[in-house]
């Protein structure tokens, strides 16, 4: 699920800068911010620390010592085909399901603005409640429907005349078929979030923009969109990350496998390989760290890219 | 990465219009209407299979409707009494987590929000770093920790580690802090205790934004995979995911009882969902979006 | 599957707190629910990696152990044949709290961790039970012995054998008087079968997992006095490692065997009538007798030598304990003796028991088709020995990626072990983690 972003609307806002100076000092507020703080600290800080550190050693799941070994598990990642092999799926899986899951979600959002009010609710219902499921829920209906010979995809495209597709077990399909389950299952929170923002954008520019004698169309690509852009950057922030930390389906709908020739097996699935069915707790702290700075990265990157579009 | 998002006011409504029925809005209802049934279909599918006995599940050609509806499926899983056990377990972590999220975050909130303590800005700086930490980047470290704790395989080794949500503690920092000082004030000025201000002063005033975090974050406890997947092997403290995603039945792969596990698991979120929709929606919305 | 409403008492202190807490928070007032009492029965969580046939057999032979154990509450669970199942089973040891039995590969034995992951099996205690060193063959006692410590009680012994359709035999002329496939000698007369058999089908002479072609080589490589070692090095006979691969080619270029064949495609295919013959291990056995087929098994063929079959053992462990529970392990012991004793539902599966009494009576000595390779377990090659090696392990994993590639042309016998080797070579350089 997507990490909420932004501070929500008080009542009356006001600029925090102009707290402090009204604060007494006194400690307090330390008891108040105690019991987060231990949590973070136990479960957030100390692993990352612990991680950082188990990089540098032979730590394993199955024995109690470990030696500290240096750079080793770092020189290995560098020169380990299947690290940069999962990365690579794990970005492919990015460009190819961030686009739909946009432009998906937002065309849900338009027609459901554009339609009678009273088909809201079934249309709320349709698009949001796959959103609603279980991973595990997602990906059992999905494998079923993707199923070889008496699958419902599969007996879609015969009726048609086309030939079948192995989706899961052919390694030029695999990703893709995840990709469009992903789209199915999370398109929804993204329409939440632009419906939200259309039910924002007052009517009477509309109206005005009638007025002018702009079309249906016009209306769209003039005023709606230019109106939800700084949605969509949202939306894409949030999408990209979210992507970027694929596991769960991929997991599942390729039986803990990888799929066919590891086609669907991402980094943080060669995390759990490398930690826990290879037991090197050492190893996989290494490449769960290089996956961390990859997502730091991008965060970074788009919000200097945001940020500058802000500014223009 | 939180600067940059808008704040949509969902307060200002589109005035309604009077609408005629024009070509574009008939095709946009059509086109909405096709689109839905077609996000429906899966679903659809996985009902109509659960109701077809084993046997009819893998006909050539695929047809919808059983020829002999059936609730053997049901009547399986639930004899097996795997699933209604990964159900009371998913209330239960879920319940405690956002129980738990809730009452931390509020109270860190509040520290931040009203008060002055050496090192305030510096662990408000270090939480908000703590944002960026993918949970996914953690798992082999802190399950490494669990076993060291003895924490692997109970239930607080599956909740403990959900609750820490830094972005929650910002969300309700930057809340608390718009609500107006004055009626804090007046009841400092009265005597009352910290406690007593953030009880019937802020909590009061807060009250959307709370059923917002709390929505967002059952959802998300509910739905969780990867950590309880990872801290759980114990089928008995299994939540629905990933008992559904992990246990196998002995005899093989039976669709029809997927189906009617799949259902069984998607139907509690589903049935709050459909009661409370407004609710839901604005919930997941607001902690999502705003 | 059973019931797993009840608790595990092993589950750990504030289990019961943290439900009713959060059952009472939920406003559902179920807190005793998840709480109701074993009635004193002493539980056994028991985890396997077995569907279909085994799982099926495993159920009958769980549904007889039950009710001869009124005391314990048995509680299996199924995993996923593989890494899924493998690396649950290394977690929840790690945990040390998750399960008190559990079925195992004995080639995976060292790669899991014996001696952390994986407890001692008290052997006065099987014993006591009834199971000794002398109720099973000494190779696959020795198997469970690890640094001269038992960690696993073994329950069968299976490996890949040969598996012939009679109709399709017939025809072809390949069999004796008595209806079983004719004994051959060396490559060139196994290939005129499987071209008479070939004929007689007008598909193929044999069908076999190409994408599971470790089994293959290593009967073939083993039939030619191959040894496989990984100290300091991958110590390979290039030579004959050369052979095993070009017959693995040969039969495929030959048009003798299907280039492309998975897992759950080769006995669909055998079923099918695509080929007479089938390479598979044993454990098929039950689809195609409740098909109601007219087929036979034999060993592996001796096409370079003797009758030699890649195989493995299925065997019991007791896993890491956080906390010393005498009892649990009582419990475990004497299921695992018990369900050698009763090993001969588990043997219609087409596994040969372990356990001696079982495998030598007279019940067993009637199974069909199982006496027709039951001496063939008694040879059963056993992967290498390496923490890397056996079943599902990351040397299988490699091995069959690359040599899939011989079977379907994609690849050169010579090709194939060059990359073999360095598959090899890189998991020899991998630190060893157990």
């Amino acid at each position: 699920m997507t990490v909420p972003a932004a501070a929500a609307t008080p009542p009356r806002p006001r600029p925090p800068a102009a707290r402090p100076a009204r604060r007494r000092a006194s400690l307090a507020g330390l008891g108040f911010v105690l019991p987060f703080a231990v949590l973070f600290a136990v479960f957030l800080v100390w692993p990352m620390l612990a991680g950082l550190w188990a990089s540098f050693t032979d730590r394993s799941l199955a024995r109690p010592d470990a030696a500290f070994v240096g750079l080793a598990n770092w020189r290995e990642l560098a020169g380990d085909a299947a690290v940069w092999r999962s990365l690579w799926t794990t970005l492919l899986f990015t460009l190819i399901s961030t686009p739909p899951l946009v432009a998906v979600a937002l065309a849900m959002a338009v027609l459901t603005q554009r339609v009678a009010a009273r088909l809201g609710w079934f249309l709320r219902f349709s698009f949001f409640a796959p959103f609603l499921l279980p991973v595990a829920v997602v990906t059992l209906i999905w494998t079923w429907m993707y199923q070889p010979g008496f699958g419902v995809v599969n007996g879609a495209l015969q009726a048609v005349g086309l030939p079948e597709v192995a989706w899961l077990t052919d390694e030029d399909t695999v990703l893709a078929a995840i990709a469009v389950t992903t789209v199915w299952w999370t398109a929804g929170f993204n329409y939440l979030l632009y419906l939200a923002a259309l039910q924002g954008i007052p009517g009477h520019v509309y109206e005005a923009a009638a007025i002018d004698g702009a079309g249906a169309w016009q209306r769209l690509t003039r005023v709606t969109l230019p109106l939800l852009r700084r949605t969509t950057a949202l939306v894409v922030l949030l999408q990209l990350v979210a992507s970027l930390k694929l596991f769960d389906q991929a997991y599942l709908m390729t039986a803990g496998s990888g799929g066919p020739n590891y086609a669907a097996r991402p980094i943080i699935g060669y995390v759990f390989e490398s930690g826990f069915t290879g037991l090197r707790i050492g190893y996989a702290s290494a490449v769960s760290y290089l996956f961390f700075a990859v997502v730091v990265a991008v965060s970074v990157l788009q919000f200097r890219l945001f940020s500058r579009k802000e500014a223009e | 990465m939180s600067a940059t998002a808008p704040a949509v006011r969902r307060t200002v409504r589109r005035t309604p219009r009077r609408r005629r029925v024009t070509p574009v809005g008939a095709a946009a209802t059509v086109s909405a209407l096709v689109l839905a049934v077609l996000w429906l279909v899966p679903l659809a599918w996985a009902v109509l299979t659960s109701l077809k006995p084993e046997a009819e599940t893998t006909a050539v050609p695929v047809r919808w409707l059983p020829l002999e509806p059936t609730f053997a499926a049901y009547r399986s899983i639930l004899a097996r009494g795997d699933l209604q056990q990964w159900l009371v377990n998913s209330v239960a972590v879920s319940t405690a987590v956002t129980v738990l999220t809730l009452v931390v975050c509020v109270l860190a909130a509040y520290g931040f929000a009203a008060t002055a303590f050496p090192g305030r800005r510096a662990l408000f700086a270090l939480f908000l770093a703590g944002i960026l930490v993918p949970p996914q980047v953690l798992i082999v470290p802190l399950f490494d920790q669990m076993t060291a704790l003895g924490l692997v395989d109970t239930y607080w080794g599956v909740a403990l580690p959900q609750v820490v949500a830094p972005v929650f503690v910002f969300v309700l920092t930057r809340f608390f802090e718009g609500i107006p000082r004055d009626y804090q004030e007046a009841a400092r000025l009265d005597g009352a205790g910290h406690l007593r201000v953030l009880w019937s002063v802020v909590l009061p005033m807060s009250a959307p934004i709370l059923a917002a975090v709390a929505i967002f974050t059952f959802v998300q406890a509910w739905n969780n995979f990867l950590w309880p997947f990872v801290a759980t092997n114990d089928p008995a403290l299994m939540t629905v995911p990933v008992g559904l995603g992990t246990v196998q039945g002995a005899y093989g792969i039976q669709y029809a009882q997927n189906m009617a596990a799949a259902v069984l698991g998607a139907l509690p979120l589903i049935v709050v969902f459909l009661l409370f929709q407004r609710q839901v929606v604005r919930g997941v919305t607001d902690a999502g979006l705003k | 599957m059973r019931t797993t409403s009840t608790p595990p008492p092993a589950a750990g202190p504030g289990r019961r707190a943290f439900l009713a807490g959060g059952l009472a928070a939920a406003g559902l007032g179920l807190a005793g629910c998840g709480a109701s009492a074993a009635g004193g029965r002493t539980p056994l969580r028991q985890w396997n990696l077995f569907t279909g046939g085994d799982g099926a057999r495993m159920v009958e032979m769980h549904d007889a152990y039950t009710r001869e154990h009124p005391g314990v509450e048995l509680r299996p669970t199924t995993y996923l044949w593989g890494n899924p199942y493998y690396t649950k089973f290394a977690m929840g040891a790690a945990g040390g709290r998750a399960f008190d039995v559990a079925t195992l590969h004995a080639s995976r034995l060292r790669g899991m961790g014996a001696g952390t992951l994986i407890d001692p099996v008290p052997a006065d205690l099987l014993a006591e039970y009834g199971v000794t060193r002398d109720d099973v063959l000494p190779n696959v006692w020795d198997k469970c012995v690890v640094d001269g410590e038992l960690y696993a009680v073994p329950l069968d012994t299976h490996l890949v054998v040969t598996y012939y359709e009679r109709g399709a035999c017939e025809r072809a002329g390949v069999l004796e008087p008595d209806g079983s496939l004719v004994a051959t000698s060396g490559p060139e007369e196994f290939l005129d079968v499987l071209a008479a058999v070939k004929e007689a089908t007008g598909h193929f002479g044999v069908v076999m997992d190409t994408t599971g072609a470790w089994r293959q080589f290593w009967s073939l490589y083993r039939q030619l006095g191959g040894e496989m070692t990984f100290d300091g090095g991958l110590g390979l006979d290039d030579d004959l490692a050369l052979q095993a691969l070009d017959f693995l080619r040969r039969v495929c270029d030959d048009g003798l065997a299907p280039p492309a064949s998975d897992a759950p495609g080769t006995p669909a295919n055998f079923q099918n009538g695509i080929a007479g013959l089938m390479f598979a291990g044993n454990w098929e056995l039950p689809t195609f007798q409740t098909a109601g087929m007219d087929f036979g098994m034999r060993p592996f063929p001796g096409i370079f030598g003797a009758e030699l079959g890649q195989g493995d053992c299925h065997v019991l462990v007791l896993p890491h304990r956080r906390t010393r529970d005498d009892r649990a392990v009582r419990t475990a012991v004497e299921y695992a003796a018990w369900m050698l004793k009763n090993s001969i539902v588990w043997a219609g599966g087409g596994h040969t028991p372990a356990y001696l009494p079982v495998a030598e009576s007279a019940e067993y000595a009637e199974l069909r088709p199982q006496a027709e390779y039951r001496h063939a377990a008694e040879d059963v090659q056993f992967d290498p020995e390496a923490w890397f090696s056996g079943s599902a392990a990351p040397l299988f994993a490699e091995a069959n990626s690359v040599m899939a590639g011989v079977h379907n042309g994609s690849a050169t016998p010579e090709e194939a072990l060059a990359r073999f080797r360095r598959a090899a070579e890189r998991l020899i350089d991998t630190p060893e983690p157990v």
